[in-house]
Protein backbone atom coordinates (compact mmCIF):
# COMPACT_ATOMS: atom_id res chain seq x y z
CA UNK A 1 0.00 0.00 0.00
CA UNK A 2 2.90 2.27 0.13
CA UNK A 3 4.54 1.62 -2.51
CA UNK A 4 1.44 2.22 -4.49
CA UNK A 5 0.76 5.57 -2.25
CA UNK A 6 4.51 6.70 -2.96
CA UNK A 7 4.13 6.06 -6.97
CA UNK A 8 1.21 7.95 -6.80
CA UNK A 9 3.04 10.89 -4.95
CA UNK A 10 5.99 10.37 -7.46
CA UNK A 11 3.56 10.70 -10.74
CA UNK A 12 1.67 13.83 -9.05
CA UNK A 13 3.81 16.35 -6.82
CA UNK A 14 5.87 17.56 -10.05
CA UNK A 15 2.86 17.93 -11.69
CA UNK A 16 2.22 21.75 -11.20
CA UNK A 17 -1.80 21.58 -12.38
CA UNK A 18 -2.38 19.31 -9.78
CA UNK A 19 -0.40 21.08 -7.12
CA UNK A 20 -2.00 24.38 -8.19
CA UNK A 21 -5.61 22.57 -7.52
CA UNK A 22 -4.41 21.27 -3.91
CA UNK A 23 -2.70 24.47 -2.88
CA UNK A 24 -6.30 26.48 -4.00
CA UNK A 25 -7.99 23.62 -1.71
CA UNK A 26 -6.09 23.99 1.38
CA UNK A 27 -6.05 27.76 0.64
CA UNK A 28 -9.88 27.63 0.37
CA UNK A 29 -10.08 25.32 3.67
CA UNK A 30 -7.68 27.82 5.29
CA UNK A 31 -9.86 31.04 4.54
CA UNK A 32 -13.20 29.42 5.09
CA UNK A 33 -12.01 28.37 8.92
CA UNK A 34 -10.38 31.32 9.81
CA UNK A 35 -12.37 33.89 8.06
CA UNK A 36 -15.81 33.43 9.40
CA UNK A 37 -14.72 35.82 12.39
CA UNK A 38 -13.46 38.56 10.51
CA UNK A 39 -16.72 38.34 8.38
CA UNK A 40 -18.93 38.58 11.00
CA UNK A 41 -16.97 41.41 12.41
CA UNK A 42 -17.40 43.33 8.99
CA UNK A 43 -20.69 42.51 8.97
CA UNK A 44 -21.33 44.08 12.67
CA UNK A 45 -19.33 46.85 11.88
CA UNK A 46 -21.15 47.67 8.67
CA UNK A 47 -24.70 47.09 10.83
CA UNK A 48 -23.50 49.61 13.51
CA UNK A 49 -23.37 51.95 10.29
CA UNK A 50 -26.77 52.13 9.91
CA UNK A 51 -27.41 52.45 13.27
CA UNK A 52 -29.12 49.31 14.17
CA UNK A 53 -29.30 48.25 17.64
CA UNK A 54 -29.44 44.93 19.22
CA UNK A 55 -28.03 42.91 16.23
CA UNK A 56 -24.74 41.69 16.73
CA UNK A 57 -23.60 38.87 14.19
CA UNK A 58 -20.16 38.04 16.63
CA UNK A 59 -22.19 36.33 18.97
CA UNK A 60 -23.20 34.00 16.45
CA UNK A 61 -20.91 30.90 18.10
CA UNK A 62 -19.86 29.41 14.99
CA UNK A 63 -16.77 28.58 16.87
CA UNK A 64 -18.09 26.94 19.79
CA UNK A 65 -16.88 23.92 20.96
CA UNK A 66 -18.12 21.45 19.85
CA UNK A 67 -20.92 23.25 17.13
CA UNK A 68 -17.67 24.23 15.36
CA UNK A 69 -17.38 20.57 14.10
CA UNK A 70 -20.64 20.20 12.71
CA UNK A 71 -20.15 23.79 11.08
CA UNK A 72 -16.97 23.67 9.89
CA UNK A 73 -17.13 20.16 7.94
CA UNK A 74 -20.60 21.49 6.36
CA UNK A 75 -19.36 24.29 5.16
CA UNK A 76 -15.51 22.63 4.31
CA UNK A 77 -17.54 20.09 2.05
CA UNK A 78 -18.78 22.56 -0.44
CA UNK A 79 -14.78 22.81 -1.48
CA UNK A 80 -14.25 18.94 -2.54
CA UNK A 81 -15.56 19.96 -6.06
CA UNK A 82 -11.58 21.57 -6.38
CA UNK A 83 -10.22 18.20 -5.06
CA UNK A 84 -12.65 16.66 -7.54
CA UNK A 85 -10.91 17.94 -10.01
CA UNK A 86 -7.44 17.45 -9.07
CA UNK A 87 -7.99 13.87 -9.11
CA UNK A 88 -10.16 13.40 -12.41
CA UNK A 89 -6.85 15.13 -13.30
CA UNK A 90 -4.61 12.53 -12.08
CA UNK A 91 -6.94 9.85 -13.42
CA UNK A 92 -7.53 11.41 -17.30
CA UNK A 93 -3.84 11.95 -17.44
CA UNK A 94 -2.68 8.18 -16.90
CA UNK A 95 -5.53 7.80 -20.45
CA UNK A 96 -4.68 10.76 -22.44
CA UNK A 97 -0.66 10.25 -22.16
CA UNK A 98 -1.42 6.38 -21.94
CA UNK A 99 1.11 5.93 -19.09
CA UNK A 100 -2.05 3.42 -17.54
CA UNK A 101 -1.17 1.25 -20.59
CA UNK A 102 2.78 1.59 -19.38
CA UNK A 103 2.00 1.22 -16.04
CA UNK A 104 0.14 -1.99 -16.55
CA UNK A 105 3.01 -3.12 -19.21
CA UNK A 106 5.40 -2.79 -16.08
CA UNK A 107 4.13 -5.02 -13.58
CA UNK A 108 0.83 -3.40 -12.32
CA UNK A 109 -2.02 -5.31 -12.44
CA UNK A 110 -5.19 -3.74 -14.10
CA UNK A 111 -6.51 -3.89 -10.34
CA UNK A 112 -3.94 -3.02 -8.67
CA UNK A 113 -3.88 0.69 -10.58
CA UNK A 114 -7.09 1.11 -9.56
CA UNK A 115 -6.28 0.36 -6.02
CA UNK A 116 -3.59 3.00 -6.53
CA UNK A 117 -5.79 5.80 -7.04
CA UNK A 118 -8.17 4.82 -4.57
CA UNK A 119 -5.42 4.65 -1.79
CA UNK A 120 -4.76 8.27 -2.99
CA UNK A 121 -7.88 9.32 -2.90
CA UNK A 122 -8.28 8.24 0.68
CA UNK A 123 -4.65 10.15 1.49
CA UNK A 124 -5.88 13.11 0.50
CA UNK A 125 -9.46 12.58 1.98
CA UNK A 126 -7.38 12.21 5.43
CA UNK A 127 -4.97 14.78 4.46
CA UNK A 128 -7.73 17.31 4.46
CA UNK A 129 -9.37 15.63 7.30
CA UNK A 130 -6.50 16.28 9.32
CA UNK A 131 -6.42 19.68 8.10
CA UNK A 132 -9.53 20.95 8.87
CA UNK A 133 -9.37 18.92 12.67
CA UNK A 134 -6.31 21.39 13.07
CA UNK A 135 -8.17 24.48 11.89
CA UNK A 136 -11.17 23.94 14.11
CA UNK A 137 -8.45 22.85 17.00
CA UNK A 138 -7.08 26.17 16.82
CA UNK A 139 -9.54 28.69 15.60
CA UNK A 140 -11.46 27.03 18.45
CA UNK A 141 -9.10 27.49 20.76
CA UNK A 142 -8.96 31.21 20.32
CA UNK A 143 -12.95 32.08 19.80
CA UNK A 144 -14.69 29.20 22.34
CA UNK A 145 -15.69 30.86 25.55
CA UNK A 146 -15.71 27.46 27.53
CA UNK A 147 -12.84 25.06 26.75
CA UNK A 148 -12.63 21.52 28.35
CA UNK A 149 -11.35 17.98 27.11
CA UNK A 150 -14.58 16.47 26.94
CA UNK A 151 -16.69 19.65 25.38
CA UNK A 152 -13.30 19.83 22.38
CA UNK A 153 -13.63 16.13 21.71
CA UNK A 154 -17.77 15.66 21.87
CA UNK A 155 -18.48 16.32 18.39
CA UNK A 156 -15.35 15.21 16.58
CA UNK A 157 -16.78 12.12 15.18
CA UNK A 158 -18.31 14.49 12.35
CA UNK A 159 -14.49 14.92 11.16
CA UNK A 160 -15.06 10.95 10.51
CA UNK A 161 -18.04 12.00 8.62
CA UNK A 162 -16.22 14.38 6.57
CA UNK A 163 -13.95 12.22 6.15
CA UNK A 164 -16.04 9.99 4.46
CA UNK A 165 -18.33 12.34 2.46
CA UNK A 166 -14.95 13.61 0.83
CA UNK A 167 -13.50 10.21 0.13
CA UNK A 168 -16.97 8.33 -1.35
CA UNK A 169 -17.35 11.77 -3.47
CA UNK A 170 -13.97 11.14 -5.08
CA UNK A 171 -14.50 7.97 -5.59
CA UNK A 172 -17.40 9.32 -7.60
CA UNK A 173 -14.90 11.50 -9.74
CA UNK A 174 -12.56 8.03 -9.87
CA UNK A 175 -15.51 6.42 -12.03
CA UNK A 176 -16.16 9.80 -13.75
CA UNK A 177 -12.80 9.97 -14.67
CA UNK A 178 -11.96 6.68 -15.96
CA UNK A 179 -15.74 6.31 -17.60
CA UNK A 180 -15.19 9.58 -19.86
CA UNK A 181 -11.09 9.59 -19.89
CA UNK A 182 -10.67 13.48 -21.12
CA UNK A 183 -10.07 15.73 -18.62
CA UNK A 184 -11.94 18.93 -19.30
CA UNK A 185 -14.94 16.62 -21.08
CA UNK A 186 -15.09 14.46 -17.53
CA UNK A 187 -14.88 18.00 -15.12
CA UNK A 188 -17.81 19.14 -17.29
CA UNK A 189 -19.73 15.71 -16.71
CA UNK A 190 -19.23 15.88 -13.17
CA UNK A 191 -20.45 19.69 -12.61
CA UNK A 192 -23.55 19.20 -14.97
CA UNK A 193 -24.60 16.05 -13.41
CA UNK A 194 -24.26 17.92 -9.95
CA UNK A 195 -25.87 20.79 -10.50
CA UNK A 196 -28.58 20.15 -13.34
CA UNK A 197 -29.32 16.19 -13.16
CA UNK A 198 -29.35 16.02 -9.50
CA UNK A 199 -30.93 18.89 -8.60
CA UNK A 200 -32.99 18.38 -11.41
CA UNK A 201 -34.34 14.89 -9.82
CA UNK A 202 -33.78 16.10 -6.35
CA UNK A 203 -36.45 19.10 -7.30
CA UNK A 204 -38.71 16.53 -9.53
CA UNK A 205 -38.61 14.31 -6.20
CA UNK A 206 -39.41 17.21 -3.99
CA UNK A 207 -43.14 19.05 -6.55
CA UNK A 208 -44.25 14.82 -6.80
CA UNK A 209 -43.32 13.87 -2.96
CA UNK A 210 -41.35 11.42 -4.11
CA UNK A 211 -38.51 12.02 -1.59
CA UNK A 212 -37.19 8.49 -2.11
CA UNK A 213 -35.07 9.24 -5.36
CA UNK A 214 -32.97 11.32 -2.99
CA UNK A 215 -31.12 8.04 -2.25
CA UNK A 216 -30.12 7.10 -5.94
CA UNK A 217 -28.59 10.62 -6.37
CA UNK A 218 -24.96 10.04 -5.29
CA UNK A 219 -23.81 13.57 -4.36
CA UNK A 220 -27.52 14.40 -2.90
CA UNK A 221 -26.86 11.33 -0.46
CA UNK A 222 -23.29 12.44 0.14
CA UNK A 223 -24.13 15.81 0.94
CA UNK A 224 -27.02 15.07 3.12
CA UNK A 225 -24.65 12.86 5.92
CA UNK A 226 -23.47 15.88 7.79
CA UNK A 227 -26.96 18.67 8.14
CA UNK A 228 -26.94 21.72 7.23
CA UNK A 229 -26.76 23.45 11.10
CA UNK A 230 -26.97 26.86 10.27
CA UNK A 231 -30.65 26.81 11.36
CA UNK A 232 -30.55 26.51 14.48
CA UNK A 233 -28.83 29.89 14.99
CA UNK A 234 -32.11 30.94 14.14
CA UNK A 235 -33.63 29.22 16.57
CA UNK A 236 -35.10 26.11 13.54
CA UNK A 237 -34.19 22.79 15.06
CA UNK A 238 -31.91 20.76 12.31
CA UNK A 239 -30.43 17.34 13.12
CA UNK A 240 -27.13 17.91 14.83
CA UNK A 241 -26.14 14.06 14.48
CA UNK A 242 -25.03 11.28 12.34
CA UNK A 243 -27.49 8.66 11.49
CA UNK A 244 -26.37 4.64 10.65
CA UNK A 245 -28.94 4.79 6.99
CA UNK A 246 -27.30 7.92 5.99
CA UNK A 247 -23.91 6.54 7.16
CA UNK A 248 -24.51 3.46 5.54
CA UNK A 249 -25.81 4.88 2.34
CA UNK A 250 -22.48 7.08 1.77
CA UNK A 251 -20.83 4.00 2.45
CA UNK A 252 -22.88 2.08 -0.35
CA UNK A 253 -22.16 4.88 -2.74
CA UNK A 254 -18.33 5.13 -2.23
CA UNK A 255 -18.14 0.59 -2.47
CA UNK A 256 -20.20 1.05 -5.85
CA UNK A 257 -17.94 3.53 -7.41
CA UNK A 258 -14.69 1.26 -6.34
CA UNK A 259 -16.16 -1.62 -7.43
CA UNK A 260 -17.31 0.25 -10.78
CA UNK A 261 -13.91 1.69 -11.74
CA UNK A 262 -12.43 -1.89 -11.02
CA UNK A 263 -14.75 -3.13 -13.40
CA UNK A 264 -14.09 -0.75 -16.09
CA UNK A 265 -10.49 -0.60 -16.00
CA UNK A 266 -10.29 -4.42 -16.12
CA UNK A 267 -12.08 -5.34 -18.73
CA UNK A 268 -10.92 -2.77 -21.06
CA UNK A 269 -8.15 -2.90 -23.25
CA UNK A 270 -6.05 -0.65 -22.68
CA UNK B 1 16.34 -25.57 -23.72
CA UNK B 2 13.70 -24.31 -21.58
CA UNK B 3 10.74 -22.32 -23.14
CA UNK B 4 10.21 -19.08 -21.88
CA UNK B 5 7.17 -17.81 -23.59
CA UNK B 6 4.45 -20.97 -24.72
CA UNK B 7 1.06 -19.42 -26.69
CA UNK B 8 -2.06 -21.69 -27.23
CA UNK B 9 -4.40 -21.09 -29.79
CA UNK B 10 -4.95 -17.22 -29.11
CA UNK B 11 -7.49 -14.93 -30.58
CA UNK B 12 -8.34 -11.65 -30.36
CA UNK B 13 -11.80 -10.73 -31.81
CA UNK B 14 -12.83 -6.80 -32.90
CA UNK B 15 -16.05 -7.00 -33.49
CA UNK B 16 -16.05 -8.48 -37.17
CA UNK B 17 -12.31 -8.50 -37.28
CA UNK B 18 -10.37 -11.15 -36.27
CA UNK B 19 -7.21 -9.16 -35.28
CA UNK B 20 -5.92 -12.60 -34.04
CA UNK B 21 -6.33 -15.97 -35.06
CA UNK B 22 -5.42 -18.86 -33.00
CA UNK B 23 -1.91 -18.42 -32.46
CA UNK B 24 -0.01 -20.71 -31.74
CA UNK B 25 3.95 -20.04 -30.92
CA UNK B 26 6.64 -21.18 -28.51
CA UNK B 27 9.84 -18.91 -27.59
CA UNK B 28 12.66 -20.68 -26.20
CA UNK B 29 15.59 -18.88 -23.26
CA UNK B 30 18.18 -17.00 -25.56
CA UNK B 31 16.77 -16.94 -28.85
CA UNK B 32 16.47 -13.56 -30.16
CA UNK B 33 12.56 -14.09 -32.06
CA UNK B 34 11.59 -11.88 -34.35
CA UNK B 35 7.63 -10.94 -35.33
CA UNK B 36 7.12 -9.95 -38.81
CA UNK B 37 4.35 -9.12 -40.73
CA UNK B 38 2.34 -5.91 -42.23
CA UNK B 39 1.15 -3.10 -40.56
CA UNK B 40 -1.96 -4.62 -39.42
CA UNK B 41 -1.25 -8.43 -39.24
CA UNK B 42 -1.75 -8.44 -35.29
CA UNK B 43 1.90 -7.80 -33.94
CA UNK B 44 1.19 -5.44 -31.81
CA UNK B 45 -2.57 -6.93 -30.50
CA UNK B 46 -0.13 -10.15 -29.68
CA UNK B 47 2.51 -8.66 -27.54
CA UNK B 48 -0.50 -6.45 -25.88
CA UNK B 49 -2.24 -9.78 -24.78
CA UNK B 50 1.41 -11.13 -23.83
CA UNK B 51 1.72 -8.17 -21.80
CA UNK B 52 -2.15 -7.97 -20.58
CA UNK B 53 -2.89 -4.99 -21.91
CA UNK B 54 -5.17 -5.91 -24.22
CA UNK B 55 -8.04 -9.10 -23.23
CA UNK B 56 -7.77 -12.05 -25.53
CA UNK B 57 -10.71 -13.20 -26.79
CA UNK B 58 -9.91 -17.49 -26.42
CA UNK B 59 -6.70 -19.32 -26.11
CA UNK B 60 -4.06 -19.12 -23.45
CA UNK B 61 0.08 -18.45 -22.96
CA UNK B 62 2.54 -19.30 -20.60
CA UNK B 63 5.59 -17.08 -19.20
CA UNK B 64 8.23 -19.14 -17.86
CA UNK B 65 6.06 -22.38 -17.64
CA UNK B 66 3.45 -20.81 -16.00
CA UNK B 67 -0.22 -18.87 -15.91
CA UNK B 68 1.05 -15.21 -16.01
CA UNK B 69 0.27 -12.72 -13.46
CA UNK B 70 1.91 -8.81 -12.28
CA UNK B 71 4.49 -10.47 -10.94
CA UNK B 72 5.74 -12.11 -14.24
CA UNK B 73 6.09 -8.92 -16.14
CA UNK B 74 8.36 -7.67 -13.43
CA UNK B 75 10.90 -10.12 -14.88
CA UNK B 76 9.89 -8.65 -18.20
CA UNK B 77 11.31 -6.02 -19.59
CA UNK B 78 8.87 -4.44 -22.53
CA UNK B 79 8.32 -1.23 -24.86
CA UNK B 80 5.15 -1.19 -27.13
CA UNK B 81 4.54 0.96 -29.95
CA UNK B 82 6.37 4.83 -28.91
CA UNK B 83 7.67 5.16 -25.78
CA UNK B 84 5.18 6.68 -23.13
CA UNK B 85 6.02 8.51 -19.83
CA UNK B 86 5.05 11.04 -17.98
CA UNK B 87 5.51 14.08 -20.00
CA UNK B 88 6.33 16.58 -17.12
CA UNK B 89 8.46 14.18 -15.33
CA UNK B 90 12.62 13.83 -15.67
CA UNK B 91 14.22 10.54 -17.10
CA UNK B 92 14.99 10.11 -13.78
CA UNK B 93 11.71 10.56 -11.79
CA UNK B 94 10.32 8.64 -14.73
CA UNK B 95 12.20 5.68 -14.15
CA UNK B 96 12.06 5.94 -10.34
CA UNK B 97 8.17 5.34 -10.89
CA UNK B 98 9.19 2.26 -12.28
CA UNK B 99 11.73 0.85 -10.03
CA UNK B 100 8.65 1.43 -7.51
CA UNK B 101 6.28 -0.63 -9.85
CA UNK B 102 8.97 -3.65 -10.66
CA UNK B 103 10.14 -3.50 -7.00
CA UNK B 104 13.42 -2.90 -7.91
CA UNK B 105 16.15 0.00 -5.58
CA UNK B 106 16.73 3.19 -7.13
CA UNK B 107 20.67 2.79 -8.21
CA UNK B 108 19.21 0.39 -10.85
CA UNK B 109 18.11 4.26 -12.08
CA UNK B 110 22.23 5.47 -12.90
CA UNK B 111 23.03 2.24 -14.43
CA UNK B 112 20.58 1.61 -16.71
CA UNK B 113 20.58 5.70 -17.89
CA UNK B 114 24.55 5.23 -18.53
CA UNK B 115 24.01 1.96 -20.24
CA UNK B 116 21.74 3.79 -22.68
CA UNK B 117 24.34 6.95 -23.03
CA UNK B 118 21.16 9.19 -21.33
CA UNK B 119 23.70 10.47 -18.38
CA UNK B 120 23.90 13.73 -19.37
CA UNK B 121 20.07 14.69 -20.09
CA UNK B 122 18.64 12.45 -17.19
CA UNK B 123 17.24 15.77 -14.99
CA UNK B 124 15.65 17.24 -18.19
CA UNK B 125 11.76 16.77 -18.92
CA UNK B 126 10.65 13.86 -20.73
CA UNK B 127 8.82 16.45 -23.35
CA UNK B 128 11.94 18.14 -24.28
CA UNK B 129 13.89 14.96 -25.03
CA UNK B 130 14.04 13.92 -28.95
CA UNK B 131 13.12 10.76 -30.40
CA UNK B 132 15.90 9.06 -29.91
CA UNK B 133 16.37 9.88 -26.32
CA UNK B 134 12.98 8.61 -26.02
CA UNK B 135 13.49 5.94 -27.40
CA UNK B 136 16.65 5.23 -25.91
CA UNK B 137 14.68 5.91 -22.14
CA UNK B 138 12.71 3.72 -22.84
CA UNK B 139 14.89 0.73 -23.17
CA UNK B 140 16.82 2.33 -20.15
CA UNK B 141 13.55 1.64 -18.68
CA UNK B 142 13.27 -2.11 -20.28
CA UNK B 143 16.60 -2.42 -18.14
CA UNK B 144 15.58 -1.88 -15.35
CA UNK B 145 14.64 -5.37 -13.71
CA UNK B 146 17.61 -7.01 -15.32
CA UNK B 147 14.62 -8.96 -17.46
CA UNK B 148 14.85 -12.49 -18.60
CA UNK B 149 13.27 -11.78 -21.64
CA UNK B 150 12.55 -8.11 -23.49
CA UNK B 151 9.93 -7.33 -25.39
CA UNK B 152 10.23 -4.79 -28.16
CA UNK B 153 8.04 -3.77 -30.79
CA UNK B 154 9.41 -1.65 -33.29
CA UNK B 155 12.58 -0.42 -31.70
CA UNK B 156 13.35 1.72 -34.59
CA UNK B 157 10.30 3.58 -35.87
CA UNK B 158 11.26 6.83 -36.96
CA UNK B 159 15.34 6.92 -36.13
CA UNK B 160 17.07 8.34 -38.04
CA UNK B 161 19.97 6.61 -39.47
CA UNK B 162 22.71 7.11 -36.54
CA UNK B 163 19.92 6.22 -34.29
CA UNK B 164 18.72 3.16 -35.50
CA UNK B 165 22.70 1.98 -35.63
CA UNK B 166 23.09 2.60 -32.19
CA UNK B 167 19.48 1.03 -31.38
CA UNK B 168 20.57 -2.40 -33.05
CA UNK B 169 24.01 -2.11 -31.48
CA UNK B 170 22.09 -1.92 -28.31
CA UNK B 171 19.88 -4.72 -29.06
CA UNK B 172 22.79 -7.07 -30.09
CA UNK B 173 24.84 -6.09 -26.89
CA UNK B 174 21.47 -7.53 -24.71
CA UNK B 175 21.41 -10.49 -27.06
CA UNK B 176 24.63 -10.99 -26.14
CA UNK B 177 24.54 -10.77 -22.51
CA UNK B 178 21.89 -14.12 -23.00
CA UNK B 179 18.89 -12.27 -22.70
CA UNK B 180 15.94 -13.56 -24.38
CA UNK B 181 14.32 -11.11 -26.95
CA UNK B 182 11.37 -10.91 -28.66
CA UNK B 183 11.21 -8.12 -31.85
CA UNK B 184 8.23 -6.94 -33.67
CA UNK B 185 8.72 -5.16 -36.77
CA UNK B 186 8.42 -4.63 -40.10
CA UNK B 187 11.90 -4.05 -40.54
CA UNK B 188 12.97 -7.21 -41.91
CA UNK B 189 16.86 -6.12 -42.82
CA UNK B 190 16.52 -5.02 -38.78
CA UNK B 191 14.96 -8.42 -37.88
CA UNK B 192 18.01 -10.19 -40.63
CA UNK B 193 20.67 -8.42 -38.41
CA UNK B 194 19.79 -9.01 -35.10
CA UNK B 195 17.29 -12.26 -34.78
CA UNK B 196 17.95 -15.92 -34.39
CA UNK B 197 13.97 -16.88 -35.08
CA UNK B 198 11.40 -15.50 -36.64
CA UNK B 199 8.14 -16.14 -37.63
CA UNK B 200 5.74 -13.98 -39.97
CA UNK B 201 2.16 -13.10 -39.02
CA UNK B 202 -0.40 -12.12 -41.96
CA UNK B 203 -4.15 -10.73 -41.07
CA UNK B 204 -4.04 -12.30 -37.46
CA UNK B 205 -2.68 -15.62 -38.97
CA UNK B 206 0.76 -17.04 -38.27
CA UNK B 207 2.15 -18.37 -41.61
CA UNK B 208 5.97 -19.01 -41.16
CA UNK B 209 7.91 -19.95 -38.17
CA UNK B 210 11.77 -20.92 -39.06
CA UNK B 211 15.37 -20.11 -38.35
CA UNK B 212 17.34 -16.72 -39.61
CA UNK B 213 20.20 -18.55 -40.42
CA UNK B 214 18.09 -20.69 -43.02
CA UNK B 215 16.89 -18.39 -45.14
CA UNK B 216 19.64 -17.31 -47.18
CA UNK B 217 19.27 -21.10 -48.14
CA UNK B 218 17.96 -22.18 -51.69
CA UNK B 219 18.53 -20.80 -55.62
CA UNK B 220 21.86 -18.81 -55.79
CA UNK B 221 21.43 -15.45 -57.20
CA UNK B 222 23.49 -13.57 -59.87
CA UNK B 223 23.83 -10.70 -60.57
CA UNK B 224 25.28 -9.67 -64.48
CA UNK B 225 26.36 -6.19 -65.77
CA UNK B 226 28.18 -6.70 -69.42
CA UNK B 227 29.02 -3.44 -71.99
CA UNK B 228 26.93 -5.92 -74.45
CA UNK B 229 23.89 -5.67 -76.91
CA UNK B 230 23.34 -9.43 -77.00
CA UNK B 231 23.69 -9.96 -73.30
CA UNK B 232 20.21 -11.07 -72.33
CA UNK B 233 20.65 -13.39 -75.63
CA UNK B 234 23.65 -14.79 -74.43
CA UNK B 235 22.36 -15.35 -70.81
CA UNK B 236 19.30 -17.16 -72.10
CA UNK B 237 21.13 -19.22 -74.67
CA UNK B 238 23.41 -20.31 -71.71
CA UNK B 239 20.55 -22.66 -70.14
CA UNK B 240 22.35 -22.04 -67.16
CA UNK B 241 19.46 -20.20 -65.27
CA UNK B 242 15.56 -20.94 -65.10
CA UNK B 243 14.71 -16.94 -64.29
CA UNK B 244 16.32 -14.00 -66.00
CA UNK B 245 15.34 -10.38 -64.27
CA UNK B 246 16.23 -6.83 -66.36
CA UNK B 247 16.97 -3.70 -64.42
CA UNK B 248 18.10 -1.17 -66.60
CA UNK B 249 21.47 -2.68 -67.63
CA UNK B 250 21.91 -5.14 -64.94
CA UNK B 251 20.27 -8.69 -65.42
CA UNK B 252 19.50 -11.14 -62.10
CA UNK B 253 20.13 -14.59 -62.89
CA UNK B 254 18.11 -17.91 -60.44
CA UNK B 255 20.54 -20.31 -61.11
CA UNK B 256 19.34 -23.94 -62.29
CA UNK B 257 20.62 -26.45 -59.81
CA UNK B 258 24.48 -27.51 -60.68
CA UNK B 259 25.41 -24.02 -62.21
CA UNK B 260 27.43 -21.45 -60.46
CA UNK B 261 28.94 -17.84 -61.24
CA UNK B 262 31.75 -19.36 -62.17
CA UNK B 263 30.15 -20.88 -64.93
CA UNK B 264 28.07 -18.44 -66.16
CA UNK B 265 31.51 -16.21 -66.02
CA UNK B 266 33.39 -18.68 -67.86
CA UNK B 267 29.86 -18.99 -70.22
CA UNK B 268 30.04 -15.38 -70.97
CA UNK B 269 34.12 -15.20 -71.81
CA UNK B 270 33.86 -17.90 -74.32
CA UNK B 271 31.09 -15.67 -76.10
CA UNK B 272 33.17 -12.79 -76.27
CA UNK B 273 31.45 -11.09 -73.39
CA UNK B 274 33.38 -9.79 -70.66
CA UNK B 275 31.10 -8.74 -67.96
CA UNK B 276 31.78 -5.54 -65.45
CA UNK B 277 29.91 -6.93 -63.00
CA UNK B 278 29.15 -10.38 -61.44
CA UNK B 279 27.96 -10.64 -57.79
CA UNK B 280 26.05 -13.55 -55.98
CA UNK B 281 23.57 -12.64 -53.59
CA UNK B 282 22.33 -14.81 -50.36
CA UNK B 283 18.74 -14.27 -50.40
CA UNK B 284 17.61 -11.88 -48.01
CA UNK B 285 15.12 -11.75 -45.22
CA UNK B 286 12.96 -9.51 -47.97
CA UNK B 287 13.31 -11.48 -49.93
CA UNK B 288 11.79 -14.51 -48.28
CA UNK B 289 9.31 -12.66 -46.30
CA UNK B 290 7.62 -10.99 -49.89
CA UNK B 291 7.97 -15.00 -50.88
CA UNK B 292 6.07 -16.30 -48.13
CA UNK B 293 3.06 -13.95 -47.91
CA UNK B 294 2.85 -14.22 -52.21
CA UNK B 295 2.72 -18.01 -51.31
CA UNK B 296 -0.12 -17.43 -48.62
CA UNK B 297 -1.96 -14.75 -50.55
CA UNK B 298 -2.68 -16.60 -53.74
CA UNK B 299 -3.42 -20.12 -51.64
CA UNK B 300 -5.92 -17.93 -49.77
CA UNK B 301 -7.83 -15.74 -52.27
Amino acid sequence: MMRLLRIEIQKLWPNRAFRLLSILYMVAMVIIAVGVMPFLKYLKSRIEDFDVDGVDPTIIPFYEFPDIWQNLTAVAIWFKLLLGFSLIYSITNEFSYRTIRQNVIDGMSKAEFVWSKVILAGFLSLASTLTLFVLGLITGLIYSTEISMSLVFEDVHFLLAFFLQLYAFLLFTLFVGTLIKKAIIAMGVLVFWILAVENGFYVWGQVKNQQWIEYFLPVKSINALVHNPFPKYLLMEVQDFLTFPEFALVLGWGALFFWATTKLVVNRDL
Amino acid sequence: MDTVLKINGLSKRYGKIMALDRLDLEVKRGNVFGILGPNGSGKTTTLGILLEVINQTEGSFEWFGAPSNQNTRKRIGAILEHPIFYPYLTGVQNLKIVCDIKEVPYSRVEECLTQVGLQERKDSKFKTFSLGMKQRLSIASALLCDPEVMILDEPTNGLDPQGIAEIRDLIIDIANSGKTIIIASHLLDEVQKVCTHFCVLRRGKLIHTGLVEDVGKGDIIVEVKADSEKLQDTLTASNMSKDIKRELDKYTLTMNEGFSATDINKYLFDQGITAKHLVVKTKSLEKQFLEILAEQGGGQS
